[in-house]
């Protein structure tokens, strides 16, 4: 009678504490709830809403996706930003992701100092996005901008540009700055990925009589696979939601004449409008429904592609 | 047991937040209870950097006024209109709020948001085309205009003075004293055009002389012509043909930029707000500047001065103490207030029969009671999303960049004013 009594007891106090657990994810649940959950929901239901400029007015269906992609000027920039949103992609990944594996190859090497280099490329990272875009600014800026000045002084005066100004170069400016100060961050991912690998694989490598560029190829590059993996997925989230580099050294209207327009600010030029007003809630939440959309299905895809290779073999 | 007395804590633990919370707001109308006598109301801004002033105003105010205490909360104006949205949908913050002029006020108005003051005194003794900035579309007026901007070229008059030139009064005089000054090695004109809106303002002030002024304007408003006409044309054509006479690379520059070539002596002319007499005067205090408060057209007469109003005061609807707010509106009408406001910030007042302090607020305050047209893309295509003088001056940059023609500029705008006028209906 008293083990049954112990028995029940002690269910009871197992039942009690699976309970508990769910009660220690409580707060946690409240601040994902107000903080992502509540906006993410309330953009998907604005974007079905045309707006007075205050409140929702009316429910109009899907007739601000249909406005953005068949009505002008919204169709033009849409795809304009869409198409910068990928060049932005695919330089980010040809500069920062090369450059950061290979600054994460040499810091893996055997060199002197390597503590304080990963301190150095990592340094970037710890500034303020709004300081690095005003100091690059005034690096690229053409009249007394050091870039130019330094071109000029080491008689490469034809290569100076208007770099901010010019269509040509403005977008690609702005890719630089932002993998610029990224570079730490992706280098470090490298870096515990080339960590992980067993030193004897390469010692068997070159007792096999491997050179360093088979090695790279055939061993470190296959056995990175999952770093690879994380920094394109982040890389393509950080290409489609980037806003804060374009804000802050182009402003939001993406200039020169949309040059350096991304979905992101046309996101914010819609549903925030300029001092001189222009806002329009329901199309711009549309966009961030779009690019929800867009960043959800390829990282989605992306991941299942990478799972088929299947990396923990 | 542990378990429910920790549950008991958590409990407690959000309850007593909970009260925090509420103690918070009980405290706060205990100590209005306390003052029993002082009603305090907040005064929404987006001008930072006239605290003082504003310090100043509110001072006299509350001399004349005991009882009412004025909160200036000024915010960021690239963050204000969000803020302010915010505060009136929510019901909280403020009693008094600055007003964009035109279809900024119309929206806010046109919710219900605000508060009608024709019947405030003074309100309708201000010059009616500058209460057209304080209206809703149902043509009573929402807020007093207190600042009236003039879009004026100011110039280095040491400059002009060293080589032996007249400030130029036409179109034909700007060209001219541009190429001597060029001719001499210094930068005619300090224009930027990173931020597409000194673009429209450039426009805004060359332009009124070639399309024929308040005719003009007069025409687009009655339905008779619209962005496409050969006079606007003809203004685009203006903005090419002085493209030479600005800095180089000038697309890739900041007001800032241009300003620091001003100051240095670098460029001779600069064109902008009147507003910018203050930047001026902190940067650049020994500085010698004229100023040309607009050009005028061909025969005898007076430069067109291209006027808007920057803002205006409303108060808002559900404000508790919408009685002391109006006594503050109805000094902010107050020739009184208008004569502080003019000497304390250098800026031309909307009130009538201010006497500006400053010689160069003298000067264009003058000139826009002799002959004054409005800033025709802001007073009169501010609407839509995104607004056609977005469009306009977006556009511009596309054509000093040559990826559009002067033809397209005009399009875009006024395809632009075609769906705009749908998205309103």
């Amino acid at each position: 009678m008293s083990s049954q009594i112990n028995d029940n007891g002690y269910f009871q106090k197992r039942k009690l504490r699976k309970h508990m657990v769910h009660l220690f994810l409580l707060p946690a649940a409240v601040l994902y709830g107000v903080f992502q959950l509540y906006p993410l929901i309330s953009a998907a239901l604005n974007s079905f809403y045309s707006f007075n400029g205050f409140d929702k007015d009316q429910f109009i269906g899907l007739k601000n996706f249909i406005v953005l992609f068949t009505e002008e000027p919204y169709k033009s920039t849409f795809f304009n930003a869409f198409k910068h949103n990928w060049i932005y992609f695919g330089v980010t990944v040809l500069t920062q992701l090369m450059i950061s594996l290979l600054l994460a190859l040499i810091i893996h090497s055997k060199i002197k100092g390597k503590e304080l280099f990963k301190s150095i490329f990592f340094l970037p990272k710890l500034l303020s996005v709004i300081v690095i875009g005003f100091l690059y600014s005034l690096i690229l800026n053409p009249t007394r901008g050091a870039l130019n000045n330094l071109l000029e002084a080491i008689g490469f005066e034809e290569l100076t540009r208007p770099w901010l100004g010019s269509m040509d170069t403005a977008l690609f400016s702005v890719i630089f700055v932002d993998s610029w100060a990224s570079i730490g961050f992706s280098m470090l991912i490298f870096l515990a990925g080339l960590q992980a690998i067993e030193p004897e694989i390469f010692e068997a490598a070159k007792i096999d009589g491997a050179n360093w560029f088979t090695v790279l190829r055939k061993i470190t590059i296959p056995m990175l696979g999952p770093s690879l993996l994380v920094m394109s997925v982040l890389v393509f989230i950080g290409s489609f939601e980037t806003f804060e580099y374009v804000y802050a050294m182009q402003g939001s209207s993406g200039g020169p004449y949309y040059s350096t327009d991304v979905l992101t600010t046309f996101f914010y030029r819609l549903a925030f409008g300029t001092t001189d007003g222009g806002q329009s809630i329901g199309l711009g939440s549309a966009i961030a429904v779009i690019l929800f959309i867009i960043i959800g299905l390829a990282t989605t895809i992306m991941l299942l592609i990478f799972r088929r290779k299947d990396f923990d073999r | 047991m542990k378990y429910k007395k920790l549950i008991l804590f958590m409990i407690l633990l959000i309850a007593s937040g909970m009260l925090f919370a509420c103690s918070d707001k009980d405290s706060k109308s205990s100590s209005s209870e306390e003052n029993v006598d002082v009603i305090e109301l907040n005064l929404y801004s987006w001008r930072p950097e006239d605290r003082k002033a504003y310090e100043k105003f509110i001072e006299v105010f509350e001399s004349e006024n005991p009882g009412i205490k004025i909160n200036f909360q000024p915010f960021e104006s690239t963050e204000y209109n969000t803020i302010l949205t915010n505060s009136l949908v929510s019901g909280s913050g403020p009693d008094i709020v600055q007003l964009r002029p035109y279809s900024g006020t119309k929206s806010i108005a046109d919710n219900g948001y605000l508060t009608p003051l024709n019947d405030v005194p003074g309100v309708m003794e201000i010059e009616e085309s500058f209460l057209e900035a304080a209206k809703g579309s149902d043509g009573q007026v929402y807020g007093v205009p207190t600042t009236l901007n003039a879009g004026v070229i100011f110039y280095n008059k040491d400059i002009f003075e060293e080589y032996g030139l007249e400030a130029p009064e036409t179109w034909d005089d700007l060209l001219q004293v541009s190429k001597e000054l060029k001719n001499n090695g210094i930068i005619p004109i300090a224009q930027a055009g990173r931020a597409a809106y000194l673009l429209s303002m450039l426009h805004g002030v060359i332009s009124p002389s070639a399309y024929g002024g308040n005719d003009y304007v007069d025409e687009i408003i009655a339905g008779n012509t619209d962005l496409t006409d050969p006079k606007m044309l003809e203004t685009l054509e203006r903005m090419q043909e002085i493209e030479q006479y600005f800095p180089e690379d000038f697309i890739a520059l900041d007001d800032n930029d241009v300003q620091a070539l001003f100051y240095a002596g670098e460029a001779a002319m600069y064109i902008n707000g009147d507003y910018r007499l203050g930047t001026f005067e902190t940067n650049a205090p020994d500085m010698n500047i004229g100023v040309v408060p607009g050009l005028k057209a061909d025969g005898p007469n007076n430069p067109l001065v291209m006027n808007w109003v920057d803002g205006s005061y409303g108060v808002v609807e559900h404000s508790e103490h919408k009685e002391e707010a109006l006594k503050f509106i109805e000094f902010m009408a107050t020739k009184e207030f208008g004569q502080l406001f003019s000497d304390e910030l250098n800026r031309l007042s909307a009130i009538n029969g201010v006497e500006p302090k400053h010689e160069l607020v003298q000067q264009i305050t003058k000139a826009s009671e002799a002959n004054t047209t409005p800033y025709l893309l802001l007073v009169y295509f501010g609407e839509g999303s995104p607004t056609t003088k977005t469009v306009f001056e977006d556009s511009l940059q596309g054509m000093y960049l040559g990826e559009i023609t002067k033809e397209q500029v005009l399009e875009d705008a006024q395809k632009n004013v075609e769906r705009v006028a749908t998205e309103v209906e």
